[in-house]
C-alpha cells in the first residue's frame, strides 16, 4: 500500500510535467511525418511508417525516462519533500520502488498512446498490422523499464544533468555494444582492450530489444526470443533497482 | 520511559575534497514523556542535525538515539514520531486533504481512518476553507498549518518540530504557540528548536543549549534563571542629594529620574541594608524588585561563556543571531 501511494503520487506528478507533453507532441509529429519519407521510397511507405514509429517510441520514450527519471529522487531531496516522507514508517526501498512503479506507469501510458497513434495511422494509410508490430512496441517498453531503473539509480546519486548525460551515453553505447569487442588488431594485448571488453559485459545490449526491422518487414520473431529478451531486461532492471535501493538506503538527506 | 534518549551521539560530515565538519559532538540528552523541551542554539550549532538523526533522515556517525526505547533507525520508532521540518515542503499540486490522505497511506491507515484523521485535523488546524485548494499558492502560515497536520497524522505521542515559528507573522506565531500549549495539554511530548526565545519561555518545561555541537546546559527554565537571579532594583524617593550620593556607593549602578532614585544592588542582603538606611535617612521606599534574567540574556551569557572558554576571544558582538 505504501509503495502504491508513492507510485500514484509519482504518476500524478509526472503527468503534470510539461516536458512529457512536449515530447509526446514531437513523437506524434514524427510518426505522422514519417509518411514524407515513404513518398521518397516508392512502395515502401507502410514499412517506413512502421519503422519510424517504433524508432520514435524508443527515442522519445528514452527522453521521457531520462528527463523525468533522473530528477525523480534528486528533486525530492532538493525540494525537501522527502523529509516528511522518509520520516514516516516507510522502508526506503518502498520509496524507490514506488517512484519506479510510478514512472513505469507513465511510460506504459506513453508507449500505449504512441502505439495507438501509429496503429491508427498505419491502418488509415491502408497498411496491415500484425502481432510482430505490437511485440516490437512491447520490447521498446521493456527497454525503457531498464533505462528507467538506471535513471533512478543515478537520480539518488547525482544531479539530473549529469545523470541525464550518463543515461544517454548508456543508451547510445547499449545500442552499439559491438564496438567494444570488434576492435582493430592493434588493440590486441593492450589494457584498453580489457577495459572496453569489460564495458561490453557490464553494459546491457539494448539491440536485444530491437526488432524494428522485423516489424517493418513483417518477418516473424519467435515467442521464445521475445521472452528471452524480456527476461534479459528484467534481470538487468532488477540489478539496477537493487543498486538504487542500496545507494538510497544509507543516504543522508 | 524516556521519550528521547541519545547516547554519545555524534555526526561528522566528510565531503570529497572538503574539510571534515563535526556537526554534533557526543550528545547525551534525555527528554521525558509528556515533556515540552526547547532545543536552543545558534545557526550551525547542530539542532537540525540532531532532529534529522532522530527522524532517521541522517545516520549518526557514532552513538545511538532512541525514542520510547526504540532505535530511531527502526520503523517502530518512526510510528511514534510526528515531524515538522523547518519550512515544510509538500507536493504543490496536492490539496491539504489529498496531502493528509497521502501521509495516512504512508502510515498504512485504512480509508475510513484516513477520513477520520482529516476531519479531526481539519477542525484542529482550521483547514476546512483551504481543504481543496492546491498547496502551490499557500502562504507560509497556511503551509505551517498543513505541516502540523501532517506531523499529527496517526496521533503520534512525540512531536519533533524544527523551528515551528520561523518566518511567521505575530498572529501565525501565536496560533502555533497556542497549538503547542494544546498539544502539551493532550499529553504529547514536544521536542522543538526555536530562535524565538520568548516563545520558548512561554511553552517549554525544559530547555537544552547547544553550542558548536555540544550540549552545554539543560534544565528547567525557572531553575536556570532563578540560579542567576541575584540583582535587586530599589526605587526610593524623599532623599537628599548628599544621602543619594552616599547610598549610591553601595549600588552596582544608580540613576535619578525626576523625584525618584533608582539603585541596582548585587544581592538581596545589600538591598535589604539599603532599604533600612533609606528609612533611617527619612526617605520612602517606592519599589523593591528582584531583577529576573530573561531566557535570551541567559542564553547569550551561556554562549559567550562557552565560546570564551574555548577560544578566549568570544565577545557579545560575536554571538550573532540566535537560532
Amino acid at each position: 500500500m505504501r509503495i502504491l501511494a508513492v507510485a500514484q503520487n509519482t504518476f500524478r506528478e509526472a503527468i503534470r510535467d510539461k516536458i512529457l507533453y512536449v515530447l509526446l507532441f514531437f513523437a506524434a509529429a514524427t510518426i505522422i511525418g514519417s509518411k514524407a519519407l515513404g513518398w521518397i521510397s516508392i512502395g515502401q511507405d507502410i514499412k517506413i511508417v512502421k519503422d519510424l514509429s517504433l524508432a520514435a517510441m524508443s527515442v522519445f520514450g528514452v527522453l521521457i525516462a531520462i528527463f523525468i527519471g533522473t530528477s525523480l529522487v534528486y528533486k525530492e531531496i532538493d525540494k525537501r519533500t522527502l523529509y516528511t516522507i522518509i520520516s514516516q514508517p516507510i522502508h526506503r526501498f518502498e520509496f524507490i520502488l514506488g517512484k519506479y512503479l510510478g514512472l513505469m506507469a507513465i511510460l506504459a501510458v506513453v508507449v500505449s498512446a504512441m502505439t495507438l497513434v501509429a496503429s491508427v495511422y498505419v491502418l488509415l494509410l491502408g497498411g496491415q498490422l500484425d502481432s510482430i508490430f505490437f511485440l516490437a512496441a512491447l520490447l521498446v517498453f521493456w527497454k525503457l523499464l531498464l533505462l528507467t531503473a538506471f535513471a533512478i539509480l543515478l537520480s539518488s546519486l547525482t544531479s539530473p544533468i549529469l545523470g541525464a548525460m550518463i543515461v544517454f551515453s548508456f543508451y547510445i553505447f547499449g545500442h552499439a555494444t559491438g564496438i567494444f569487442t570488434d576492435l582493430p588488431p592493434h588493440f590486441d594485448g593492450t589494457s584498453a582492450k580489457w577495459l572496453l571488453e569489460g564495458i561490453y559485459y557490464v553494459i546491457p545490449n539494448l539491440s536485444n530489444f530491437d526488432i524494428r526491422a522485423e516489424a517493418a518487414n513483417e518477418v516473424a520473431v519467435s515467442t521464445k526470443y521475445v521472452l528471452w529478451a524480456m527476461a534479459y531486461g528484467t534481470l538487468y532492471t532488477a540489478f539496477l533497482l537493487l543498486l538504487a535501493i542500496l545507494a538510497f538506503e544509507e543516504k543522508d538527506v | 520511559m524516556e521519550a528521547i534518549a541519545t547516547h554519545d551521539l555524534s555526526k561528522i560530515y566528510k565531503g570529497i575534497g572538503k574539510s571534515t565538519v563535526k556537526s554534533l559532538d557526543q550528545l547525551n540528552l534525555t527528554v521525558g514523556e509528556h515533556e515540552v523541551f526547547g532545543f536552543l542554539g545558534r545557526n550551525g550549532a547542530g539542532k537540525t542535525t540532531t532532529i534529522k538523526i532522530l527522524c532517521s533522515l541522517l545516520k549518526a556517525s557514532t552513538g545511538e538515539a532512541q525514542v520510547f526505547g526504540e532505535n530511531v533507525r527502526s520503523r517502530a520508532a518512526r510510528r511514534l514520531i510526528g515531524y515538522l521540518p523547518e519550512q515544510p515542503y509538500f507536493y504543490e499540486y496536492l490539496t491539504p486533504k489529498e496531502t493528509i490522505d497521502f501521509y495516512g497511506r504512508l502510515q498504512g491507515l485504512d480509508s475510513a481512518t484516513r477520513k477520520r484523521e482529516w476531519d479531526k485535523l481539519a477542525a484542529l488546524l482550521d483547514l476546512g476553507d483551504i481543504a481543496d485548494r492546491h498547496i502551490k499558492g499557500f502562504s507560509k502560515g497556511m503551509r505551517q498549518r498543513v505541516g502540523f497536520a501532517v506531523a499529527l497524522v496517526g496521533d503520534p505521542p512525540l512531536l519533533i518540530l524544527d523551528e515551528p515559528m520561523s518566518g511567521l507573522d505575530p498572529i501565525g506565531r501565536r496560533q502555533i504557540r497556542e497549538l503547542m500549549v494544546y498539544l502539551r495539554e493532550q499529553k504529547k511530548t514536544l521536542f522543538f528548536s526555536s530562535h524565538v526565545l520568548s516563545d520558548v519561555e512561554q511553552v517549554c518545561d525544559r530547555v537544552g543549549i547547544l553550542v558548536k555541537g555540544k550540549l552545554v546546559r539543560t534544565g528547567r527554565i525557572d531553575m536556570l534563571l532563578s540560579a542567576q537571579q541575584t540583582e535587586v532594583e530599589v526605587v526610593a524617593t524623599g532623599l537628599e542629594d548628599a544621602t543619594c550620593k552616599a547610598l549610591a556607593g553601595r549600588a552596582v549602578r544608580s540613576h535619578v529620574l525626576e523625584e525618584h532614585v533608582y539603585f541596582v544592588l548585587d544581592s538581596p542582603e545589600t538591598a535589604n541594608g539599603l532599604v533600612r538606611d533609606i528609612h533611617k535617612f527619612g526617605g520612602k521606599l517606592v519599589e523593591y524588585t528582584p531583577l529576573k534574567e530573561t531566557l535570551e540574556e541567559y542564553f547569550m551569557r551561556e554562549q559567550e561563556a562557552v565560546l570564551q572558554s574555548k577560544t578566549g576571544t568570544g565577545t557579545s558582538s560575536q554571538m550573532g543571531a540566535v537560532s
